[in-house]
C-alpha cells in the first residue's frame, strides 16, 4: 500500500518536473534573463548583449579599471540607493538599447 | 545568503568559488549548479581563467566530500548526528547507508554531479558504512571533475542564458531523481505482487 502510493507520487514527480523542464526548454532562447543583485554590470551587459559602458552610464557610475566586477548590490550600497531602483534603471537602459532610435523593437 | 555568495564569486573569482563549493560539499544547501554555470559564463567573458575555475571547483568539492566521509567514518555518532541534522532528516541516514552500500562506486560518481542533492548524504553514509576510502576517493575525484567540467562547459556555451539554463537543469535533475525512485519502487511493487500470486 505504502510502496504503491510512493510509486504513484514518484510517477507524478516525473511528469511534473519533465513537463516543467520541457516548457522551460521551449522558452530557453526567448525568455528574458532577469537581473539580480549579485550580478556585476559586465555580466548583465553580456547576458543582454549591451555594451557595459551603456549600463554604467545609465546608473551614473564610473567603471573601475581594468575590470569592474562589483555586484549591483555593492554598487547600490555605494550609491546609497535601493537595489530594485538600480535594477529598474539598468532594465530601462537595456530596453532602450534594444530599441533602435526611430525603429521598431528588435 | 545565496545572492551574497554568487556576488562573492563574480567579484573575487576562484578563491571564493573554492570556499563555497567546499562548504556545500560538506552538506550546506547552496546553489552550486547555478554557481558553476555562472563561472562558465564568466570564463566565456574572459573574467575567469578556465583552468583556475575547474581546479578551484573540483578541489573544493573533493575536500568537502572527504570531510563528510571522514566525519561518517571516524567522527563518532554525535558528529554524524549533528551533520545529518544539518541536511534536514536524521532518520534518512540509515536508508542512505543502505543505498551507498548497494550503489557502490557508480552511486558515488552519479551523486557528485547528476544527482548532486544526494551527494552529502552519500559521503556521510559511505563513511558510516565503512566503504573503502581509496575507492571512495577514486569515484569522488572522477565525479567532481566531471561535474565541474560539465556545468562550467554548459555555462560557457550558453553564457548569455544563465538563469534559463539553471531552471531547465534544476527541473531535469528532479525529473531524473523521480524516475530512479519510480523504477526502484516499481520493481519492489512488481516483486511483491509476484510473491503474493
Amino acid at each position: 500500500m505504502v510502496i504503491g502510493l510512493a510509486f504513484v507520487l514518484a510517477i507524478g514527480g516525473v511528469l511534473l518536473f519533465a513537463s516543467r523542464a520541457t516548457r522551460r526548454a521551449r522558452q530557453f532562447h526567448t525568455a528574458s534573463e532577469p537581473i539580480h543583485g549579485w550580478m556585476s554590470i559586465p555580466f548583465i551587459a553580456h547576458t543582454h548583449h549591451v555594451p557595459a559602458s551603456v549600463l554604467f552610464q545609465a546608473i551614473g557610475v564610473q567603471p573601475r579599471l581594468p575590470h569592474d566586477h562589483r555586484s549591483v548590490r555593492h554598487i547600490a550600497r555605494e550609491l546609497n540607493r535601493p537595489v530594485p531602483e538600480v535594477i529598474a534603471q539598468l532594465q530601462r537602459a537595456i530596453d532602450a538599447a534594444a530599441q533602435p532610435p526611430g525603429g521598431a523593437p528588435r | 545568503m545565496n545572492e551574497q555568495l554568487l556576488a562573492a564569486v563574480t567579484q573575487y573569482g576562484a578563491p571564493a568559488l573554492f570556499g563555497i563549493v567546499s562548504i556545500a560539499a560538506v552538506g550546506v544547501p547552496l546553489p552550486i549548479t547555478l554557481l558553476l554555470i555562472v563561472v562558465g559564463s564568466m570564463v566565456s567573458q574572459g573574467a575567469m581563467d578556465l583552468w583556475w575555475a575547474l581546479g578551484a571547483a573540483s578541489t573544493g568539492a573533493i575536500l568537502g566530500d572527504q570531510a563528510g566521509y571522514a566525519i561518517g567514518r571516524w567522527g563518532g555518532s554525535a558528529a554524524v548526528s549533528k551533520l545529518s541534522g544539518l541536511f534536514g532528516k536524521k532518520a534518512s541516514l540509515q536508508a542512505m547507508e543502505a543505498k551507498a552500500t548497494a550503489w557502490g562506486g557508480p552511486g558515488i560518481f552519479v551523486t557528485r554531479w547528476l544527482l548532486s542533492p544526494l551527494g552529502p548524504w552519500i559521503n556521510l553514509a559511505s563513511g558510516t558504512a565503512g566503504y573503502p576510502w581509496h575507492r571512495f576517493l577514486f569515484w569522488d575525484v572522477l565525479g567532481e571533475i566531471t561535474g565541474a567540467a560539465v556545468y562550467i562547459t554548459l555555462g560557457r556555451v550558453f553564457s548569455d542564458r544563465v538563469m534559463a539554463l539553471d531552471g531547465v537543469l534544476g527541473d531535469l535533475t528532479w525529473a531524473i531523481a523521480a524516475s530512479i525512485a519510480a523504477m526502484i519502487l516499481g520493481y519492489q511493487l512488481w516483486a511483491r505482487l509476484r510473491r503474493a500470486r
